[in-house]
């Protein structure tokens, strides 16, 4: 019973079905299985195995989404139901959005979407986030990371606001910093002493290994 | 892995750069000088065919001038679509309205190595590899002598048919054979191939280019061997070259009246003596640069480009367009590609039945195997651009764009998963590397021509078939060669 609904939920994040992630981690509760198992055996594999096929070349962009969407899902539903010092397990906490004044929304997602393949979680805090508002989920989540993104050359400057945010709280040391966006280069980033940049979510996933120190 | 079929250019809109007076006046043009200028048959057994015709023929000068009615009459007899036979019968190319069949450039003679790089004279293995290449690619829906057997001696264009056909089953167009005894031996060979003459006349797998020689001369060893050709049935396509301000007037307008004589004249030719022969017309004009002379194919003002199709359909024949064939020196520079780019759009659109030529740089000179693949490329983003759009409640989304909502994203939809894979086609510009960074086209172009020539491998003709012509081409050797 429970080792088929841990393929069941397995195959929901390969397939990208969220409709039927969301309903196989309900049925999973109400069988009374462990939550964290659900996640650990079932859509933690589902997912490596997305990330497996899209770095193949099988997979393209939406069935990664779709898959991780998927993932997402079946988590809302079972995340809430770990009890006692349950908690599952990731390679780094990373929260991410996009900076304040700036409403594009699709880089930082795919970035968000390739983390989360890579055993990453994830908090997307979403567009026009003031740097006060990352600080705030940096602590809230206790990050690792925080990644901002920004599309356009005026907005970018409010990367360097982040920076110097995430300093005033005290959380520089702490807290490692991820830059990206199209006007963005690795010279400006090392210039406002941000910790990474990523020019696409394929190489995001590479320096947000390298920032936690752990093997790609 | 399968060889990919042939995807010819299909469209059903025409883009016209004549208006109908202007054909009108054009043609006239043409009635004038073949009446009053007339042009050069050197030939006798051309001007006896003019003769007992009731052309005008000036035995001394042996210029023939053509009564109007002369001309209208021949051109009466010439079939508007015809069947181009193939090796391979699902590759016989039936000429129609809105399609259009490309192959290769040609004639080149020059070499240039993939791995070494090195440039040298083209041999009767190069051809066999151009055929091999021609023979993978879906643009190419028959085959051109791609570049000439040096190797071979006289009879190099029979050599060049045997190359092909043990490399290729499409429909092969020599642009070699000149002369009555290559070209019976060429017959020879087709008959050998298919079977029979009735099957040689319904099915030709082979056609010929014939060249005139401008201003207003024809090529005695090229028409006396096309009459060979016009006698079996076997298609032949009429090809002018008039050079603007030193082989025709310096306007567009007189270069083509002068193409048109020449192609108009040699077609009367083959109707007079063989009615009904299947021919093309074909103008492929260039300009002359006015400091040097140089030939220039590609000048910055390069209007009407296509218009010869026109003429040619307003006279009630399948053309021959002539795309392609750049004047770099590379095989990937900004010019290689930039000279040409929109010629397959343009020739398509204007409604050219065949047309030539992929695949050759410096002035169909010579051949870099890639650039095969890098022209290909833009022969595919023509054909795309020609296809129909798709529109109907799928493929409007409207549904999926109110569950995506302003300001969401699209890649969390099914509907995307279901169609983004296809809606972006790769080129050679978009061929990702291992860490998704997009690929140098020409260093792409390079391995893919050189997977072809290492993964495919067409049948050959049948042994008994090649034992024969083995045989034919050893007698054509020992008469003409030695």
């Amino acid at each position: 019973m429970s080792e088929k609904l841990y393929k069941k939920l397995m195959d929901t994040v390969i397939e990208g079905e969220p409709e039927d992630a969301e309903q196989f981690a309900k049925e999973a509760l109400e069988a009374n299985l462990d939550p964290l198992d659900c996640i650990n055996k079932g859509l933690v594999p589902g997912i490596q195995k997305v990330g497996e096929l899209f770095s193949t070349g099988e997979y393209y962009l939406p069935e990664l989404i779709i898959g991780a969407d998927a993932m997402k899902a079946a988590l809302e539903i079972l995340e809430p139901a770990l009890v006692g010092g349950q908690k599952r397990e990731v390679v780094g906490m990373v929260v991410l959005g996009t900076v304040e004044g700036d409403l594009h929304e699709i880089g930082k997602t795919l970035v968000g979407t390739m983390l989360t393949a890579n055993g990453f979680k994830v908090v997307d805090i979403g567009v026009d986030q003031s740097a006060e508002e990352f600080v705030k989920a940096a602590k809230e989540h206790d990050a690792d990371i925080v990644g901002a993104s920004a599309l356009l050359t005026t907005t970018m400057l409010q990367q360097k606001k982040l920076v110097e945010a995430l300093e005033s709280a005290g959380l520089k040391d702490k807290v490692k910093v991820m830059v990206g966006g199209a006007p963005v280069t690795d010279g400006y980033a090392q210039e406002i002493g941000a910790d990474g940049y990523a020019e696409d979510a394929i190489s995001a996933v590479d320096i947000a290994f390298r920032l936690m120190d752990a093997p790609v | 892995m399968g060889r990919p079929p042939i995807e010819p250019m299909r469209t059903s809109r025409k883009l016209n750069f004549l208006d109908g007076q202007q054909l009108i006046d054009l043609q006239e043009a043409t009635f004038r000088i073949l009446e009053d200028t007339g042009v050069l048959f050197p030939s006798d057994k051309a001007l006896d065919i003019f003769l007992e015709h009731g052309a005008i023929v000036d035995r001394d000068t042996q210029i023939v001038k053509f009564p109007r009615d002369v001309v209208i009459k021949a051109m009466k007899s010439v079939p508007r679509y015809f069947t181009l036979g193939a090796r391979n019968p699902e590759f016989d190319l039936k000429l129609q309205e809105g399609v259009s069949y490309f192959t290769n450039d040609g004639c080149g003679h020059i070499v240039v190595e993939l791995k070494t790089g090195e440039r040298r004279a083209s041999t009767k293995k190069d051809v066999g590899m151009a055929a091999r290449i021609n023979d993978y690619l879906s643009s190419m829906a028959f085959s051109w002598t791609m570049v000439s057997a040096q190797d071979c001696g006289l009879t190099s264009p029979l050599h060049e048919i045997d190359a092909t056909w043990r490399n290729n089953t499409k429909h092969y167009q020599s642009v070699t054979m000149r002369g009555e005894a290559i070209c019976r031996y060429g017959v020879e060979m087709a008959t050998v191939l298919r079977g029979s003459e009735e099957e040689l006349r319904s099915r030709p797998p082979i056609s010929l280019i014939v060249c005139t020689i401008a201003p207003l001369v024809q090529d005695k060893e090229a028409l006396e061997g096309a009459l060979v050709l016009g006698e079996k049935g076997i298609p032949i396509v009429v090809m002018s070259m008039p050079t603007m301000g030193t082989t025709a007037p310096a306007t567009y307008a007189g270069a083509l009246a002068v193409g048109d004589a020449e192609v108009i004249s040699a077609v009367v030719l083959m109707q007079l003596a063989n009615p009904g022969a299947p021919v093309f017309h074909s103008i492929l004009h260039a300009w002359a640069d006015p400091r040097t002379a140089a030939y220039v194919g590609y000048p910055l003002d390069s209007r009407a480009r296509y218009a010869p199709v026109e003429i040619a359909h307003h006279w009630g024949m399948p053309s021959l367009g002539g795309a392609f064939g750049t004047e770099a020196s590379e095989p990937d520079s900004w010019r290689s590609a930039a000279e040409i780019a929109t010629d397959p759009l343009l020739v398509a659109l204007a409604g050219a039945e065949i047309v030539t030529g992929i695949g050759l740089r410096d002035t169909y000179t010579t051949l870099y195997p890639e650039s095969f693949i890098l022209d290909d490329d833009l022969y595919h983003s023509a054909r795309f651009s020609l296809l129909d759009m798709d529109v109907n409640p799928d493929t409007l989304a409207v549904d999926v764009i109110a569950a995506v909502k302003p300001g969401g994203h699209f890649l969390s939809q099914k509907h995307t998963r279901r169609n983004m894979r296809t809606s972006m086609v790769r080129g050679v510009n978009h061929q990702l590397d291992q860490s998704g960074k997009y690929r140098d086209p020409g260093e792409y172009a390079r391995e893919k021509v050189q997977w072809i020539m290492d993964n495919h491998h067409p049948e050959p003709p049948d042994e008994d078939v090649q034992n024969e012509i083995d045989r034919i081409l050893k007698t054509a050797d020992n008469e003409l060669n030695s």
